[in-house]
């Protein structure tokens, strides 16, 4: 990778950590999935562990899925069937603030056409952004992670006084699901932000990337589709695949010509 | 080569409108052309078409050698560009866009900070270079431009309407620079305004456009002798004896049609032995606006 390319990502990095307004969206959402709303689901559990419909739940579920308590079963399902879920909502969220500013945002401000006369083809300037927007919503998924950790094992051990491992479901949703899905928010609204008028435009495409995963959190919490292992490597591998289609399909579309056009 | 040529170059807009037509030209390294004529005359679309920001719809233009249409980023490290729409980042100080835009153009950092510092220096912004983008001035962004776009020491300089904005000092230091560049350093500036007496200040050839058309290329000289000929003669005199060819324009001054300036000396001689009295002597050649008027007007014969 060229220098150049080096110093846009920098350059991108740096304008969402300089701009406040910017940085506390990015950070208050992933707090409330990872810390707040975790937090709460182990509170309910430990406070109202004899709500009949849980006692229901805790019955109809195979063997294998059981711990020595029912408290600790619950809070195992919790964290890995219904989180890493949640969880898939923040790449596409981190991407849709930065990524949706990053054609746009330059444009509106006129810098673009500044950027356009260096000495880098549309295509390398259009990888720049999409990788400072991936690496900026991997920071943030995986600074997520490691809070969400932090918080959710101290509070079951000292609730329950024992400590809960995250499964294998969460490295596959780490290592292969989350980066696919952020790789491919972000291309869909760098593309999306090329051709875009206006901030406001660009965001509100991207809002629709979101309903896929609100779709699987539902189907979590209603019992329709226990994510398993497998299921997780199969649409994480779907995802890694579309994600390298769309980068090499929208890579050549681009002209100067297209993109400073208002 | 050429630092810069066109042939035939023409645009039409998707909506129909042909910005430039057939526009043929070229300047020679360590030029400063000024490309002149009004707003909507195709100035600013003819220095997008030769940076490679839009495609010819016909013929082709080349900077040293590159096509910007082909190759644009070739043209790009060759060229330093500054438009009123190219602007930097407002979140920055002024040091950290020229930073920026060092490192993006491939300059290692230690080099690039000197050279954003001596640019500072020579644009009078020393003291700015701290502050953010946002607590600058039109007439500061402007010179900070001028001196992002010199970052990577380019070989041939794109300006559009360099000077509007800034106040008649700050004009002067801008001026003095880009005459230095091409004097010293052979950098070839394309300068691109509607200011016709600026211009003629500054530039060293001059390309007249009007509705994308080019109506004339060349010299002042150049310019001069193909839309007029001769010079005008103006006298300050008293006891203007009556047989001259002169026509009074006001209280003891007088002017006259010359073909060259050796016609002076028998004029003056003539009238001094006539019991004339002369206080002053000027020579009035046509000047670029005179030029341009003639040229639009489609009057070649008529004197100014």
């Amino acid at each position: 990778m060229k220098s150049a390319m080096l110093a846009i990502v920098k350059k991108d990095l740096r304008s969402v950590t300089a701009n406040k307004r910017l940085l506390s969206t990015l950070l208050i959402v992933p707090l409330v999935l990872t810390v707040i709303l975790p937090s709460a689901f182990v509170l309910a559990i430990h406070f109202a562990p004899d709500d009949p419909d849980i006692q229901k739940l805790f019955e109809l579920l195979p063997r294998s899925a059981k711990a020595e308590s029912l408290e600790q079963t619950v809070a195992g399902l919790v964290l890995n069937y219904i989180l890493p879920a949640f969880f898939l909502m923040i790449p596409i969220m981190t991407a849709s603030v930065m990524a949706a500013s990053s054609f746009v945002g330059e444009k509106e401000k006129h810098t673009l056409e500044t950027l356009l006369y260096c000495p880098l083809s549309v295509k390398q300037i259009f990888r720049s952004k999409v990788l400072a927007a991936f690496l900026l919503s991997m920071l943030v998924s995986l600074a997520s992670f490691g809070a969400m950790l932090l918080v959710l094992e101290a509070e079951i051990f000292f609730l329950m006084g024992t400590l809960l491992l995250p499964g294998i479901n969460w490295l596959i949703v780490l290592l292969l699901v989350s980066p696919a899905i952020s790789l491919i928010a972000v291309t869909l609204i760098v593309r999306g932000s090329a051709k875009a008028r206006s901030m406001e435009e660009s965001q509100q495409g991207a809002v629709f990337l979101i309903l896929p995963v609100i779709l699987l959190v539902a189907g979590q919490f209603t019992g329709i589709l226990l994510l398993n292992a497998w299921i997780l490597l199969g649409l994480g591998a779907v995802c890694a695949l579309l994600a390298w289609l769309l980068l090499k399909k929208s890579m050549g579309r681009f002209t100067y010509e297209m993109l400073l056009k208002q | 080569m050429f630092a810069v040529s066109l042939q035939n170059l023409s645009k039409t807009y998707p909506g129909g409108k042909q910005a430039v037509r057939r526009v043929t030209l070229s300047l020679e390294q360590g030029e400063v052309f000024g490309f002149l004529g009004p707003n909507g005359a195709g100035k600013t679309t003819t220095v997008k078409l030769l940076n490679g920001m839009l495609v010819p719809s016909e013929g082709n233009c080349r900077v040293l050698g590159a096509d910007p249409a082909k190759d644009p980023e070739k043209a790009h490290a060759l060229s330093g560009v500054v438009t009123e729409h190219a602007q930097m980042y407002d979140h920055l100080t002024g040091l950290q866009n020229l930073a920026f835009y060092a490192a993006v153009f491939g300059i290692p950092a230690g080099e690039a900070r000197q050279r954003a510092a001596s640019l500072l220096k020579q644009l009078g912004l020393e003291e700015a270079g701290g502050r953010k983008l946002s607590a600058y001035s039109t007439g500061m962004r402007q010179r900070l431009s001028l001196a992002r776009a010199l970052i990577h020491r380019p070989k041939v300089l794109f300006l559009d309407e360099p000077t509007s904005g800034l106040d008649p000092e700050s004009a002067q230091n801008v001026n003095r620079l880009i005459r230095s560049l091409a004097r010293d350093e052979g950098i070839t500036v394309f300068l691109c305004t509607h200011q016709l007496r600026y211009a003629q200040e500054i530039c060293t050839r001059y390309g007249l456009m009007e509705e994308g058309r080019l109506l004339a290329a060349g010299t002042l000289e150049e310019l001069r002798s193909e839309v007029f000929s001769g010079a005008a003669l103006r006298l300050r005199c008293a006891n203007m004896p009556e047989k001259s060819p002169f026509r009074k324009t006001g209280e003891r001054e007088y002017e006259t049609a010359i073909q060259s300036e050796e016609e002076i000396p028998a004029i003056v001689r003539r009238i001094v032995e006539a019991g004339g009295e002369i206080y002053a002597v000027a020579v009035k050649k046509p000047s670029l606006e005179d030029i341009y008027f003639a040229l639009t007007a489609g009057g070649k014969e008529g004197q100014p």
